[in-house]
């Protein structure tokens, strides 16, 4: 009996991540070696799952629940109920409606007309964004596969699945990555440049601009010292000299090169292209101008073409900083104004950076 | 040309209702648990599916039960991430309402025919019938859930639904030490676990 309630106590912990990398890997290894003991961790999980399934659409239907009782009901009834002369009335509301559509019919075509005489560009643009989606299949995408290459890996790192690169937004724990880096993610630990390892959880996702805020919830977390750099809100020029910090391998590595596009793929404005050395394992990692600003954030790079990366404007990381829900923030997200890192040379501004620039590891 | 067409009158009517959020900030809100975005997303398109309803044999009651399943479909379809927006989010709703809706029809034989519709309809029987399967699972939950009684109920919600601590709990229901919450909570789970695995006929 005690046995037992040990046992799915475990299960439980390994489950819901809360055990550490070692304890999770021998854990990994009786479930190998037991059979009884691997059915009782997925009829668990079944369980549990299902249990966590019921718990959200609880939460939901009260949240609709009380969407729904703010609404006047009785006024909605009386304007959507079936009228005598319905038919009448639906004949009315096309009337209008048709009118409706006519103009905007009106003014598409106008704005069509427009477009195609005043740009050129624009009637191609579409075609690009399509491209786009095949291109992005051929592209890399910077995560890196940890499972097979273990040999300069020590302890528990064996255990982590993919690996990217992050860095601090706030003194207090805000990081910022891809959203690619921690897509499938169960659990999330960033690694500092001293080794130590902190477990991180999602507060922001955002697919479609490939970013993600992860916050440290680490107890053993103390907050940092003001951020050194600060984030450029304006676009940058072509040929400005950039570099990068990452973990492509478990130490940081430095990358150096210029921005080659304000674009993206194929006119990607939400991107810059940056002809630069990265590798599996830089996504995410802070793109920084010759003062210290960051520029970007490290994406991807293309398949085919040597030294063509893409990153992300730092315009987007502000957006979602903005669209992260208050309350979650706790308080308000700080930018340094100044920016210390001004006229410092590389290396000096490197040595402040790098104890805000993070391994991300991902199990899942 | 279609193309652009489509992407103008999309502006102009987001513009007209500014309350409704746009089809990329229900995304977005829904994956970041935003209150607010869903509070707006129920309020804006009830009306529509409260006409659907009042105009097909049904009452006000019948369209909260048809709406609260459509929005529970779209919030799954969107948190499992591969959610792809392939038509207007109002279609969409509008789409899965019109098929829960028929299908009720259909089972209280109040007619077999067609509904009379206000808006345009794509095809989401597959959505609706996967989400049948979780309606079933999430009905099973709730009816084990309330056959477990006290305190076993509000000790299981509390630990996996509300994620309080063993601590919180073993304070909240005067037990003497967390070992004993434990025990008291392992139990609680395998009744549980019996129940809800229990074959149907309950």
């Amino acid at each position: 009996m005690r046995n037992e309630i040990e046992l799915e106590a475990i299960i439980e912990d390994y489950l819901l991540g809360k055990l550490s990398p070692e304890e999770k890997e021998g854990f990994e290894l009786l479930r190998v070696n037991d059979p009884a003991v691997d059915h009782k961790v997925v009829a668990h999980k079944f369980f549990l799952d299902s249990l966590k399934q019921y718990g959200d659409m609880h939460s939901l239907i009260q949240k609709m629940d009380k969407a729904h009782a703010e609404m006047d009901m009785e006024s909605l009834i009386e304007e959507y109920k079936p009228h005598p002369s319905y038919i009448v009335n639906m004949w009315r509301k096309n009337k209008s409606a048709f009118a409706i559509a006519a103009s905007f019919l009106l003014i598409s075509i106008f704005s069509i007309y427009s477009i195609q005489h005043n740009t050129k560009q624009n009637g191609t643009y579409e075609v690009m964004r399509r491209e786009i989606t095949n291109i992005k299949n051929s592209q890399n995408k910077l995560v890196r596969s940890l499972n097979a290459p273990a040999k300069q890996e020590k302890g528990h790192l064996n255990a982590a699945k993919f690996g990217g690169t992050g860095f601090a937004l706030t003194a207090n724990g805000y990081l910022c990555t891809n959203f690619h880096v921690i897509r499938d993610a169960d659990s999330i630990y960033v690694q500092n440049n001293k080794g130590d390892s902190y477990k991180v959880k999602v507060v922001y996702r955002d697919p479609q601009y490939d970013i993600a805020i992860l916050k440290i919830i680490d107890e053993s977390f103390s907050p940092l010292a003001t951020l050194p750099y600060k984030l450029k809100k304006n676009a940058i020029g072509m040929g400005e000299n950039v570099y990068t910090l990452g973990f492509p391998k478990d130490d940081a590595v430095l990358g150096e090169g210029y921005v080659s596009s304000r674009t993206g793929h194929g006119g990607d404005t939400t991107q810059y292209q940056v002809s630069i050395p990265i590798n599996p394992g830089n996504s995410g990692g802070p793109l920084l101008d010759n003062q210290g600003n960051i520029i970007g954030v490290i994406t991807a790079k293309e398949n085919q073409v040597e030294g063509a990366a893409f990153a992300i404007k730092s315009k987007y990381i502000l957006e979602a900083l903005n669209a992260i829900p208050q309350d979650s923030l706790g308080k308000k997200v700080a930018f340094s104004k100044k920016n210390p890192l001004q006229g410092l040379n590389r290396t000096r501004q490197i040595e402040k950076i790098e104890d805000y620039v993070y391994m991300i590891k991902v199990y899942n | 040309m279609g193309y652009h067409l489509h992407i103008n009158v999309l502006i102009v009517s987001n513009k007209l209702s500014s309350s409704v959020p746009t089809d990329r900030e229900v995304v977005l809100g829904i994956l970041n648990n935003s209150e607010d975005v869903l509070n707006r997303l129920y309020i804006g398109y009830f009306p529509m599916i409260l006409q659907l309803i009042l105009n097909n044999n049904g009452d006000e009651d019948d369209a909260k039960d048809v709406y609260q399943e459509a929005i529970i479909i779209l919030y799954n379809k969107i948190k499992s991430g591969d959610f792809e927006l392939s038509s207007k989010l109002k279609t969409y709703i509008y789409s899965v309402c019109r098929r829960i809706w028929l299908k009720k029809l259909a089972q209280q034989s109040k007619t077999t025919g067609n509904v009379s519709d206000f808006e345009d309809v794509i095809a989401v029987d597959v959505d609706v019938e996967e989400h049948e399967e979780k309606d079933l699972q999430f009905e099973k939950m709730g009816s084990a859930l309330k056959n477990l009684g006290e305190p076993c109920k509000t000790i299981i919600q509390d630990f996996y639904i509300n994620n309080l601590s063993m601590q919180d709990i073993c304070e909240k229901f005067g037990y003497t030490n967390t070992d004993n919450a434990k025990t008291q909570k392992y139990k609680c789970l395998q009744r549980l676990k019996k129940l809800f695995f229990k074959p149907d006929t309950a």
